[in-house]
C-alpha cells in the first residue's frame, strides 16, 4: 500500500514515471471538479480548469517537494489556475457569474421541482455565489472531508486552528445570506 | 469559553477529529450553554447544506483530453531522455578523467612555461646564424649568376628571392641580369625577384633605366604593366624613346601606350 499513497505516487511522477498521473488525475478528478463548479464556473470551464491543474502539475512537477500533502498541494494549483482563469476572463470581460446553463437549471429548480431538498440545493449555490471569493473557497476546501484542516492551512498558508475558525466563519456567513434568501 | 475557542472546538467536533475525552467536555459544554447549541446547530445545518451541494457528472471528454494530453507529454519526455543519455553517460563516464585531464594540462602548460622562460638567448642564435646563412647565400647566388647555364642563372635569381632583405650587391647583380643576359627567361625571374625589392629607389630606377634595352616584347610588356603597378612617372620618358626608336610589335606598342596615359 505504501507505494500507492498521493505523495509517493507524486514522487514517482516527478522521476520521471508520469504514467503514474494518470491514477492521480482518477482519484482527485472528481474532488477537483466539484471545486471548481461550485466555485461558479459552468461544467465545461471546470473540465477545462481541471486539465489546467494537471498541465501545471506536470509542468512543475520538478517543483514537488513531497513534504506536505499531495492533496494541498494540489488545490492550491487549483486555486491559482481559477484565480488566473478569472483574470484572464475578466481582461476579456466575460462575465465570471453564473453561466447559463446554470441559470437555467435553477430556474426550473424553483419553478418546477416542489422537492425541498432541491430548492435547498439552489438557494444553498446562490447563497455560495453571494459569499466573497476567499469564504466560497475555504468552504469547498472544506467540503471534502478528506482534506484536514491542517491541509487547508497549508493551502491558504495559515495555521490550522485559523483555518478551523475561517471555516467556522465562512459557514456562519453562509448561513446568514441562506436564511435572507429563505425568507425573500 | 472564548468565541474563538468555541469556533475551532465546535470544528473539530463537527469534523470528528476530537479525542472521546474532548468530545464528552465539549458536548458537556454545549448542554450546559445553550446559546452556544444553538450556534452549533446552526453551524451544522449550514455545514449539511454544503455537503448536499451536488456536482453534475464529469464528462467522458474530460478523460479523454487528459490522457492525450499525458501522453504526448509521455512521449515528449521519451524523445528529451533519448537524447539525453549520450551526453549524460559521457559525462558521468569521464567526469573523473576529464578533471584529472585537465589538471594535467594546466600543470603541463605551468611547468612549460616556467622552464622555457629562462631560456631567452636563443632568438640572438638564430639572428646570429641567419646573418651567417644570408652571407652563404650572397656569395652562392652571384656565383650561380656568373655560370654559363641559363638553368644554373634561372636557380641563382630564385635564390635570391629567398633573401629577407637584399642588400645593394644583390641587387646590382640581379640588374646587371635583367640588362645583359642572353637568355629572356632568366631575364624575367629576375624582373620578378627585383619587384620584391621595389621599395628601394635602385631598383625603381635600375628598372626604369633597363627599359630601353630590351628586346623582348614579354619583358617589355612585364616591365610596362609593373610600372603602371608602381605608377612611376619617371617611365614614361624611356618608354616613349621605346616607342619611337625600336620596330615594336603591335600588341606591344599598344600595351605601352596604354600604360603610358594609364600613369600620366
Amino acid at each position: 500500500m505504501q507505494n500507492l499513497t498521493d505523495n509517493t505516487l507524486m514522487m514517482q511522477v516527478k522521476n520521471g514515471d508520469l504514467n503514474k498521473l494518470g491514477l492521480l488525475y482518477e482519484r482527485h478528478k472528481k474532488r477537483l471538479f466539484g471545486f471548481f463548479y461550485n466555485l461558479g464556473n459552468n461544467p465545461s470551464v471546470s473540465e477545462d480548469l481541471v486539465q489546467n491543474v494537471f498541465v501545471r502539475i506536470l509542468k512543475y512537477r520538478k517543483s514537488y517537494t513531497g513534504e506536505g500533502s499531495f492533496a494541498a498541494w494540489m488545490f492550491q494549483m487549483a486555486r491559482n489556475v481559477n484565480y488566473d482563469y478569472h483574470k484572464k476572463a475578466k481582461k476579456q470581460r466575460v462575465s465570471p457569474g453564473i453561466s447559463p446553463e446554470d441559470a437555467n437549471i435553477g430556474s426550473e429548480d424553483g419553478l418546477n421541482e416542489a422537492l425541498e431538498q432541491q430548492g435547498n440545493v439552489f438557494l444553498v449555490k446562490k447563497a455560495l455565489n453571494l459569499l466573497p471569493v476567499d469564504k466560497r473557497e475555504i468552504l469547498l476546501l472544506s467540503k471534502y472531508r478528506e482534506l484536514k484542516f491542517y491541509e487547508i492551512g497549508e493551502i491558504l498558508g495559515c495555521t490550522e486552528g485559523a483555518a478551523k475558525v475561517r471555516v467556522h466563519r465562512a459557514l456562519k456567513d453562509l448561513k446568514t445570506i441562506f436564511l435572507q434568501l429563505e425568507t425573500r | 469559553m472564548d468565541q474563538e475557542k468555541f469556533e475551532i472546538q465546535a470544528m473539530d467536533f463537527m469534523s470528528g477529529t476530537m479525542s472521546p475525552k474532548e468530545t464528552k467536555d465539549f458536548e458537556k459544554f454545549l448542554a450546559e450553554n445553550p446559546e452556544y447549541d444553538e450556534k452549533y446547530k446552526a453551524l451544522l445545518a449550514s455545514w449539511e447544506l454544503i455537503e448536499n451541494l451536488d456536482t453534475p457528472e464529469i464528462s467522458p471528454q474530460m478523460d479523454e483530453a487528459f490522457f492525450s494530453m499525458l501522453s504526448d507529454e509521455m512521449e515528449r519526455n521519451k524523445k528529451k531522455e533519448t537524447k539525453k543519455p549520450f551526453w549524460d553517460g559521457i559525462f558521468t563516464v569521464f567526469r573523473p578523467q576529464l578533471a584529472y585531464g585537465i589538471l594535467l594540462l594546466a600543470i603541463g602548460l605551468g611547468v612549460g612555461y616556467y622552464l622555457s622562460s629562462p631560456q631567452q638567448p636563443k632568438p640572438i642564435e638564430t639572428t646570429v646564424s641567419n646573418n651567417e646563412t644570408e652571407e652563404v647565400r650572397q656569395k652562392l647566388v652571384l656565383t650561380l649568376l656568373e655560370q654559363p647555364s641559363a638553368n644554373q642563372r634561372l636557380q641563382g635569381v630564385s635564390e635570391a628571392n629567398k633573401f629577407e632583405n637584399a642588400d645593394e650587391i644583390v641587387i646590382q647583380a640581379l640588374l646587371q641580369t635583367l640588362n645583359n643576359d642572353s637568355n629572356v627567361n632568366v631575364r624575367l625571374a629576375a624582373i620578378e625577384s627585383l619587384t620584391s625589392y621595389v621599395d628601394n629607389p635602385m631598383v625603381r630606377q635600375g628598372l626604369v633605366q633597363s627599359i630601353p634595352s630590351q628586346e623582348s616584347p614579354i619583358l617589355q610588356i612585364t616591365l610596362a604593366n609593373l610600372m603602371v603597378a608602381l605608377q612611376e612617372k619617371s617611365s614614361i620618358e624611356p618608354f616613349k624613346k621605346l616607342l619611337k626608336e625600336k620596330q615594336l610589335d603591335t600588341t606591344v606598342k599598344k600595351r605601352i601606350e596604354s600604360s603610358i596615359e594609364s600613369i600620366i
